[in-house]
């Protein structure tokens, strides 16, 4: 079938402006998205920019605006979507060129809830793992399946007005800690959420969960986390 | 194993958590309050019908005036929170938001104010 890949450009050095490129394709319907850029690239022009790595769902480098859904370029087929296949740079996050976005602003939200173990407590005798029952796994199972990709963040409403907003990812993150049997460190995980720009800026508009190609509940987790602040304790 | 136990989440709880739980509180309370006063005011009576004689027959009843001035100061809160909300979004600097908040605040109070003061108070004939 013939695919056209209409895509927004964008290259300082050329034009402080973007504008919009279309590359007409013989593609298969089970082509990826991801495969159809790298062919452009390959086959049509040289210039045009967008990440990928691992590109099987893992890394959540190539995560783009497809025809105005956040999607992995990586995970989504040419049948998913059609025969005209619009792409865009994520949204809230500043372009630095065609679909390739600055991501230092996400990671620094994410940083801002220490998103590690916290656990002062000795290690056990025996030297081995700090155990947990698989009901205290299960907890915060679905949070775990992050690969940090934006895909949710750079989908909220309340993120594409308010870039300083810490956003669905970061809160997912502290959700994978904060519900962890084996971490101390729920006060300093929520530092970040109670501040003005934290947790209460959320207007539960369920972007991040359709969003989320890892298919994490994030809403969810948006609201158990906020519970576990008004109740004082996570369970 | 060990069973599964509620960690413990310190308090870090500030106006803004109130704010949210108001928000919630004043949404759940609005949706028994506005749909009596749209049931009884546009379909059982009609708003061609609202006239002098209703509204004195609503302000003899305590009850209806607390309902009215209930119903104001909810939706009120409701709608001037959701209006910070909304222009915080777009106002990121930390001194032009708190006078927005204390403006907004004052605004809610003062028409909450007069409008209590109307609806409980009544007219003197």
């Amino acid at each position: 079938m013939l695919v056209t890949l209409k895509i927004k450009r964008f290259d300082p050095e050329r034009n402080p402006s973007s504008w919009w490129s279309s590359f007409t394709l013989e593609a298969d319907p089970a082509d990826r998205i991801l495969d159809l850029l790298v062919r452009a690239k390959d086959e049509l022009d040289g210039s045009l920019t967008f990440r990928r790595s691992c590109g099987h769902g893992i890394c959540g480098s190539c995560a783009v605006r497809v025809n105005g859904t956040n999607k992995l370029a990586c995970k989504t087929l040419v049948h998913d979507i059609g025969s005209k296949i619009v792409l865009e740079p994520l949204l809230g996050l500043r372009v630095e060129k065609d679909l390739v976005v600055d991501m230092d602003p996400f990671f620094a939200s994410f940083r801002s809830i220490k998103p590690f173990l916290i656990n002062g407590d000795p290690l056990p005798a025996n030297g081995r793992e700090r155990l947990q029952s698989p009901a205290e796994r299960m907890r915060f199972d679905d949070t775990t399946k992050c690969i940090l990709c934006a895909a949710c963040t750079t989908a909220c409403p309340v993120f594409w007005a308010d870039g300083e907003y810490i956003g669905p990812a970061a809160i997912v993150a502290a959700h994978r800690f904060v519900f962890d049997s084996r971490d101390h460190g729920a006060a300093e995980h929520i530092v970040a959420l109670a501040e003005a720009e934290g947790i209460w800026r959320c207007r539960t508009a369920f972007q991040c969960t359709t969003a989320c190609p890892r298919e994490i509940k994030v809403t969810k987790a948006i609201a158990e986390v906020k519970g576990a602040i008004l109740r004082g304790e996570a369970r | 194993m060990t069973a599964q136990t509620a960690a413990p989440v310190p308090a870090r709880r500030s106006w803004l958590t109130v704010a949210w739980v108001l928000m919630r509180l004043s949404a759940i309370l609005l949706v028994p309050l506005v749909w009596v006063h749209v049931v009884i005011q546009d379909l059982l009576i009609g708003v061609h019908h609202i006239d002098l004689d209703y509204v004195a027959m609503r302000w003899a009843s305590i009850g209806w005036r607390i309902y009215d001035a209930g119903l104001l100061c909810f939706a009120f809160a409701h709608g001037v929170n959701g209006l910070r909300q909304v222009l915080e979004d777009y106002i990121h600097g930390r001194r032009t938001r708190r006078v927005i908040r204390v403006l907004l605040f004052g605004f809610w109070l003062f028409i909450t104010m007069l409008g209590a003061a109307a609806v409980i108070g009544g007219v003197r004939s």
